[in-house]
């Protein structure tokens, strides 16, 4: 059987090497065969090859069942990305690449077939590595991983003496060449295993990380997968579609592999390269090797494809027509993979191209490693578990069944996963692939399973109930216990409401292999959440102990981790390998109690970023957490004065209820539907002519405006629901005034909104480039007029103060300014119990006016050197202060009285 | 029934640990004790018989009695603790609720895939699916163990 290459069948088609059952060596009987009579070698030997394949095949089938379920729970299994990507390709790819370069090569070399027992020991040996490797990185320990990555090492390495010494004294064949891929993907997978250890160990630290990463990707999937794929093709796409092998073969598969494993060599070294040495000039050098190297491979992919498909041309009806267009497929995606990840880094330095290799792991996982796993078993998997030709060819249509319905998902998936589609797109594409990918394991299994009479024991059905069974206990005990979906903590956090007393909320980022702050100290009992930043190039997510987990972060991603009240100490750290032991950790420190006024700072000893100013008090409002989507802030910007002198308003008196601190909805009393109520300005000697309406249903208001002199009797008084009056006054005066609801309680009217500004300009007021409007004001939670809102509003102990009726407003949404700038700041104090220290953070104010007169300007002072802090005002008055902005920055700003200003009195103004 | 130890809801709470009690309990005693014996003692024939009635019967149980009453009950108490929706989604009672579920699911899909395969007679699967359902169910006492006990 073993000439049978040569010798062309009736039909003219040739009988290819991998037809070949291993029935002992050329000439059976000879030395090294399997130790039994001729006459045993026959029927027993093909009946322990084929159990051995079904048994090899069922941990493929297992692995990449394994890897879907690891898919199919991308947010909630730590590392579960990690985990779908390493068990489809370490697991499945890798046990079908050593079980099958070691059958192919005993065919092609016509070498004798090596101890089955040592095979089985070597296949279990990188299995149970393998296994070992993938838990040594969930569970985390350094010495884990590195010892598990060890054994996995010296798994591959006997995979590659085994296949060197095979070719040792061996016939060789026309196809013997395929056999240096297998020897160079090994090679190419201990590289990989060296490299993803050391990823995962953490040993390649932040500045090495990047390039080991990018290096280890490359080395394993176009070296490990890749080589042997395109290797094995030369001969399984002519078999497949029933032809004969091309003449040119034997020279090509020789160019190919020295294009692409030379090619591939220069790439990972470029691409490794920066770990080892570091700097501008060098990159340079190790980002042209790269790019050589992928150019090469790219090449040597090119010539191979253009054999094939000169193969094809000369084609009749294929033998297996599903096969064949997987191949195609797989070589097609792979193709276009290598294509676009040359052009990324031949476009972009390394670390901006590693976001586009991320986007095409769908693309090699999918498209071209499950897609020719896929090709290839639905043409092996009856060659070698089938007796006959006629349990052949019904193998082969079980494993064919739907096979367009599933190659048109699987590929469409691809297309829809790759390209820059919205998010329901990928979504559709995550469906379709699981779909095309459960359907053809099912179809596996059932091949597999037909020859379970003969191969599986009875035993096998109870192992794979219990572990099936045990994984999706496991996946619903860590769904239970473990992270957080980025959808559900959102929403979970959105019930916080006015009631969110001793919530706290720390902003976190992850950056340079380090979680920032990297401790947190809080009073115990505190509801602790934490709100997660990626600022890295690349993904981390964060993770805590007994707690949730983000989701894997791109850049600039964040997601708010819930962590319920605090009872002691928790850990956090990036679950990415390598990330933990490389220093990304969090401490959650639970300091003393809550009591004690609750004010400890929420910052721990690292929160240096800038935070004090928006560290919030213990009670109240939840100031760092996020406004609810679609909130705006109140455009602080003052419109000049129109031309006319007369100025009609309309001013409604409703009810509304509107988001006052971030998350936090409350009811306010409005003038106009907003609470400071309309602005209004002109100049001295304007008429301002007001319509009040009370369209309030429930109770009286009037309005009382400072800025003109009346009698109040008649335009103060208390209009009832529905009724309406006109409110003329004259400007007589400057300044910067305040308008309120004259209806008592006032406290009450003013402290639920009811106050606006009237600005009244100076005569000869400068230019200034720009003109801001901040009232400030207390804010009370609860419900309006409530026994229990009131006595806070007595006791002035509000909920939070504020700029222009909302929290912390501004510190979201800072005012925005050009460096050089010269800008006035006008400023109410519309109380109702507390005055206001306006300060600007980083400025000195020249110009300051308050209460109808100049207090400060320009050359003022002795030798006009005069300055200003602080524009300070009681309640009810108004003013305003100029400054101009040196340089670009963020310049926060305060009511200098820090209770207040810690408790929502605070924005920030960012000059560009 | 006096006295305030037990009230309605410890009864409803008594009937839902009681059913998943029988349920599992029942799988345990089937394929531990019952069908092995049976695969000792009776020709083969009879064996095929006993198996598949004993099956249908104890599948009949669970359909009309106890998936029933662990649902019913099950909701019950899921009311009364005020689980909405939106809470099987948050850390802690919700989510661990929620993976039980889930599991729950999962089980008694495989129990009906038993079915389905010994019915198209395809033993190994049959028994694959049966003994998942069984390690299943024992998943889903584990889960219910760590909700808290409030």
């Amino acid at each position: 059987m073993s000439g049978a290459e040569h010798t062309p069948r009736p039909d003219g088609r040739r009988r290819l090497p991998l037809l070949q059952q291993p029935a002992g060596p050329p000439g059976d009987g000879g030395p090294g065969g399997s130790g039994g009579s001729a006459g045993r070698s026959g029927r027993a030997a093909r009946q322990d090859m084929r159990s051995r394949q079904v048994r090899a095949h069922l941990l493929v089938a297992g692995w990449a069942g394994l890897a879907l379920l690891a898919a199919a729970a991308p947010d909630t299994l730590p590392v579960a990305r990690w985990l779908a990507v390493h068990l489809l390709l370490l697991g499945a790819a890798t046990t079908a690449i050593v079980v099958w370069s070691e059958h192919f090569a005993v065919a092609m070399l016509h070498a004798p077939v090596p101890d089955r027992r040592w095979s089985t020991a070597r296949l279990a040996g990188v299995n149970v590595s393998v296994a070992g490797v993938l838990l040594a990185v969930w569970a985390g320990p350094p010495a884990l991983i590195a010892a598990a990555c060890a054994a996995l090492a010296v798994a591959v390495t006997a995979h590659l003496v085994v296949l060197v010494r095979l070719g040792r004294g061996a016939l060789g064949g026309r196809l013997a060449p395929v056999v240096a891929y297998y020897r160079a993907a090994a090679v190419a997978l201990a590289a990989g295993v060296v490299a993803g250890g050391t990823l995962a160990t953490g040993s390649a630290g932040a500045a090495g990380h990047t390039a080991l990463r990018l290096a280890h990707v490359h080395v394993t999937l176009l070296g490990w997968i890749g080589l042997p794929v395109l290797g094995t093709l030369f001969m399984l796409w002519p078999t497949v579609l029933g032809v004969r092998m091309h003449a040119r073969t034997t020279p090509t598969a020789r160019r190919v592999l020295a294009l692409t494993g030379g090619g591939l060599t220069v790439a990972v070294t470029g691409l490794a390269g920066p770990a080892v040495l570091p700097g501008p000039g060098a990159a340079v050098a190790w980002r042209a090797a790269t790019v050589a190297g992928l150019a090469a491979y790219a090449a040597g992919v090119a010539v191979a494809v253009r054999l094939w498909a000169a193969t094809v041309r000369r084609g009749r009806k294929a033998v297996s027509v599903a096969a064949a267009w997987s191949l195609a497929a797989s070589a097609g995606w792979l193709t276009a993979g290598v294509v676009h990840d040359l052009v990324l880094f031949a476009t972009r330095s390394p670390a901006a191209a590693q976001d586009g290799v991320e986007s095409l792991v769908p693309l090699f996982l999918l498209g071209f490693v499950a897609q020719v796993l896929i090709g290839a078993l639905t043409y092996l998997l009856p060659v070698v578990t089938a007796v006959g030709p006629k349990a052949r060819a019904g193998s082969r249509a079980v494993l064919e069944r739907a096979w367009q319905a599933r190659l048109a998902a699987l590929n469409l998936a691809v297309a829809l996963l790759v390209l820059p589609l919205p998010g329901p797109a990928a979504t559709l594409g995550v469906v379709l692939a699981a779909g095309a990918a459960v359907a053809f394991l099912g179809l596996v299994v059932t091949v597999l399973g037909r020859r379970a009479g003969a191969v599986v024991t009875p035993r096998a059905p109870v192992l794979i109930g219990t572990a099936a069974a045990a994984v999706a206990t496991a996946l619903a005990v860590l769904v239970a216990g473990g992270g957080a979906g980025g959808g559900t903590t959102t929403a979970s956090g959105a019930g916080t409401g006015g009631a969110a007393t001793g919530t706290r909320t720390v902003a976190v980022s992850l950056h340079d292999m380090r979680v920032s702050p990297s401790r947190i100290e809080v009073p115990r009992g505190t509801a602790l959440r934490l709100k997660v930043t990626n600022r890295d190039a690349q993904r981390h997510d964060l993770r805590i102990e007994d707690g949730p987990t983000t989701s894997l972060l791109s850049d600039g991603q964040t997601r708010t981790l819930d962590l319920g009240t605090l009872t002691g100490d928790r850990k956090g750290w990036c679950t990415v390998p390598g990330h933990r032991a490389a220093g990304m950790t969090l401490d959650i420190a639970a300091t003393g109690t809550a009591d004690g006024g609750g004010r400890t700072a929420a910052q721990g000893a690292e929160g240096h970023d800038g935070h004090s100013a928006t560290a919030s008090e213990g009670s109240g409002p939840d100031l760092s957490a996020d406004f609810s989507a679609g909130w705006h802030s109140r455009d602080a910007a003052l419109a000049p004065a129109a031309g006319a002198t007369v100025h009609r308003i309309g001013l409604h008196v409703r009810q509304r209820t509107v988001e006052v601190a971030p998350g936090v909805r409350q009811r306010m009393w409005t003038f106009g539907g907003i609470a400071p109520g309309p602005t209004l300005r002109g100049k001295v000697g304007d008429v301002f002519e007001v319509t009040l309406v009370n369209d309030d249903t429930t109770m009286g208001h009037g309005v009382d405006f400072h800025a003109g002199a009346l009698s109040p009797d008649a335009p103060m008084r208390t209009l009832e629901p529905g009724e309406r009056l006109v409110y003329r006054f004259r400007a007589e005066r400057a300044g910067a005034w305040l308008y309120h609801c004259s209806t008592a309680s006032m406290l009450q009217h003013m402290g639920n909104g009811m106050y606006g500004a009237v600005i009244i300009d100076p005569p000869g007021l400068d230019e200034v480039d720009r003109e801001y409007l901040l009232v400030s004001s207390e804010l009370y939670l609860g419900t309006p007029g409530s026994a229990a809102q009131v006595e806070k509003m007595r006791a002035d102990t509000p909920d939070a103060w504020v700029f222009n009726g909302v929290a912390a407003q501004y510190a979201k949404a800072p005012l925005r300014v050009r460096a050089g700038e010269r800008v006035r700041f006008w400023v109410v104090a519309a109380g109702p119990s507390d005055g206001v220290a306006f300060h600007v953070v980083g400025t000195v104010f020249d110009t300051v006016y308050k209460e109808g007169a100049y207090v400060l300007r320009p050359g003022d002072g002795a030798g006009g050197s005069g300055g200003s802090q602080v524009l300070d005002l009681a309640v009810a008055q108004g003013g305003f202060a100029e400054t101009e902005f040196p340089a670009a920055g963020h310049y926060p700003f305060v009511d200098h009285d820090m209770r207040h200003a810690e408790a929502g009195a605070h924005g920030v103004v960012e000059v560009r | 029934m006096g006295g305030g130890a037990v009230g309605l809801w410890q009864v409803v709470r008594f009937l839902h640990v009681t059913g998943a009690m029988v349920w599992v309990g029942g799988q345990l005693a089937l394929s531990l004790v019952v069908l092995p014996l049976a695969r000792r003692l009776l020709a083969a024939e009879d064996r095929d018989r006993f198996a598949a009635r004993a099956g249908r019967r104890f599948g009949m149980l669970t359909g009309a009695v106890f998936l029933p009453v662990q649902l019913g009950t099950g909701w019950a108490i899921a009311w009364h603790k005020g689980v909405t929706w939106a809470s099987l989604g948050e850390p802690g009672y919700g989510r661990v609720l929620g993976a039980k579920l889930g599991l729950f699911a999962v089980v008694m899909l495989a129990a009906a895939l038993h079915g389905w395969a010994h019915a198209r007679a395809r033993p190994e699967l049959a028994r694959a699916l049966a003994v998942a359902s069984l390690v299943g169910s024992l998943g889903v006492v584990l889960l219910a163990t760590a909700l808290p006990a409030t």
